[in-house]
């Protein structure tokens, strides 16, 4: 178990982080969700003991043994893929045959292998990610810090890096993912922070923050009006030409839903279990959408 | 701090920019002034007068590292370079000489080009080989560690060229490197002794001639390497305030 206590970190009059803990559980994908100046980058260069100037206590890793794959892309553009791992190697203590061996899995790992010789200023937005990503498993860390890895990458390349990490998660690391794109986190986390003004907001297994904002919903559209019962509930509201009703019993309420349509099948258009989503929690604990907020 | 080194040699082995400010450059001007200042001077006054530009041209093209040395530096800071590297477990100070070392060895070739090409085209002499290999590596641990501290103490790097203009073409200019020292106000005269590039002057232009004494040699080299030392002192306290505004 990594963990942070009461971690508050100011610059100047600004204060980045408020009085931060959080409990990440070892072997998880730990998802740090908040819109952008949240405080997010501030927490991570805290626990990659980049910044060392706060107050509080943080449980971490040794440096050795944590990845980080910071937001930018920090390349040599100049030299090659194979140069770029080379460097970070042994900036983590590989050397000879050990950093070798390391640079031909990590470049098959991150689906490269026939370009180790090329210059990074060759390769796409997306290819330059993986390798960006490729630097920081050199060492083969226990955690992997990943600050924003997907911004401004095709949807190939992004499905690559999910497949990375992916295996990570299988092969034991632990892994710290920040990201505002709420369906990355849902996609991959098993645990999750929300972090707006530098305080974390809420911190949960994702199950279970789900189950405790979101009640699941179904959504019905069809030429006949909703059963009486329901349309004098408040538990309904329309919504593109259709309702949405919100449920403890999502799987009841469609069996009730295609009963009420039972003679006229033909006149039912859409019904739709709607899942609850991370970005309606955001939204019940901020009150505002996380794009509002990013913008 | 050996990725480090490997890194930076690297990078700069790529650099074109870097071989027109180090070598072309200089080479161009000392060609330019000394067919300029000789022109119509006889024989005799002609050797004294080489043997015033081509240390003094090397000396002052030495400072002109500062401007690759703020790039690389900031353009590390501003990529976020800077801050990855910090999150590994390489130590502030091997960061430092790991960007340090390599430019020192650059400007220490840039000296013995610049010299061999003294010696291959105007054939000034080398007097003291001992002397102007010591006296070229200080300098260029003096300069490279002035070009260190600059590149933390500098936001920007157009405040970086500027300041680097300021150290090379004002302290050439006070040290005496354009134009001999006596022809300069005592004030001027007064402000040289307290700059790294007169001293270094004085010692590759003695060395050269075969006259340097031993006292002139410690004393000379002892405020050039002195320079150099507080560069990294500076370096390594500043270093903390570089690394906040770093990116990533």
């Amino acid at each position: 178990m990594l963990s942070i206590q009461s971690v508050s970190k100011n610059y100047g009059k600004n204060q980045a982080l408020q009085d931060a803990t959080l409990s990440i559980p070892a072997g998880s994908c730990y998802g740090l969700v908040g819109p952008n100046g949240a405080g997010k980058s501030t927490l991570l260069k805290i626990l990659s003991s980049i910044i060392q100037d706060y107050t509080g206590k943080v449980d971490m890793p040794k440096p050795e043994d944590i990845g980080y794959v910071p937001q930018e892309i920090c390349l040599e553009q100049t030299l090659s893929a194979a140069s770029n791992l080379h460097f970070f190697g042994r900036l983590y203590g590989l050397r000879g045959k050990e950093l070798r061996q390391r640079t031909e899995e990590v470049l098959a790992e991150i689906g490269l292998s026939k370009r180790g010789k090329d210059k990074i200023i060759e390769f796409s937005g997306g290819m330059k990610r993986r390798i960006n990503i490729g630097c920081a498993l050199m060492h083969q860390p226990k955690l992997l810090i990943m600050d924003e890895p997907t911004v401004g990458i095709d949807p190939q390349s992004r499905k690559y890096i999910f497949d990375m990490i992916h295996q990570l998660i299988k092969k034991g690391c632990t892994i710290i993912y920040a990201s505002h794109y709420m369906e990355e986190v849902e996609t991959l986390c098993d645990h999750v922070a929300f972090i707006d003004h530098g305080k974390i907001l809420q911190e949960s297994s994702m199950d279970a923050l789900l189950q405790q904002h979101v009640t699941p919903a179904v959504f019905v559209k069809g030429q006949l009006s909703p059963p009486s019962k329901l349309a004098a509930s408040d538990n309904i509201t329309e919504k593109n030409r259709g309702h949405l009703i919100t449920t403890n019993q999502p799987l009841a309420m469609m069996d009730q839903i295609l009963h009420h349509y039972k003679n006229d099948a033909d006149k039912l258009e859409q019904l739709q279990l709607v899942q609850p989503k991370l970005e309606d929690v955001f939204f019940q604990l901020t009150g505002s959408a996380l794009r509002d907020k990013s913008s | 701090m050996k990725a480090m080194l490997i890194l930076e040699l690297k990078k700069n082995a790529q650099d074109r920019g870097l071989l027109f400010w180090m070598i072309i450059l200089p080479i161009a001007f000392t060609v330019l002034f000394i067919s300029v200042f000789t022109s119509g001077v006889p024989d005799a006054d002609q050797e004294t007068v080489i043997l015033s530009i081509v240390p003094g041209y090397t000396v002052m093209f030495v400072f002109f590292i500062l401007i690759s040395m703020v790039n690389t530096f900031l353009k590390d800071r501003d990529v976020g370079m800077t801050a990855r590297i910090a999150s590994t477990s390489l130590s502030s100070i091997k960061y430092l000489l790991g960007k340090w070392l390599p430019y020192m060895f650059i400007v220490w070739i840039q000296i013995f080009i610049l010299l061999a090409f003294g010696k291959l085209v105007y054939q000034v002499p080398l007097g003291q080989p001992w002397y102007l290999l010591i006296t070229s590596a200080v300098l260029a641990f003096s300069a490279t560690g002035i070009g260190l501290a600059l590149s933390m103490l500098v936001h920007t790097e157009n405040m970086g060229i500027a300041l680097t203009q300021v150290f090379a073409l004002g302290g050439a200019m006070l040290s005496g490197l354009w134009m001999p020292l006596e022809m300069m106000p005592d004030f001027m005269r007064i402000i040289a002794h307290g700059l790294p590039q007169y001293w270094a002057h004085q010692e590759l232009q003695d060395a050269m001639n075969g006259t340097l004494k031993l006292s002139l040699f410690a004393k000379a080299t002892a405020v050039v390497f002195a320079y150099g030392c507080i560069g990294f002192l500076i370096a390594f306290m500043r270093y903390p305030h570089f690394l906040k505004k770093a990116r990533g």
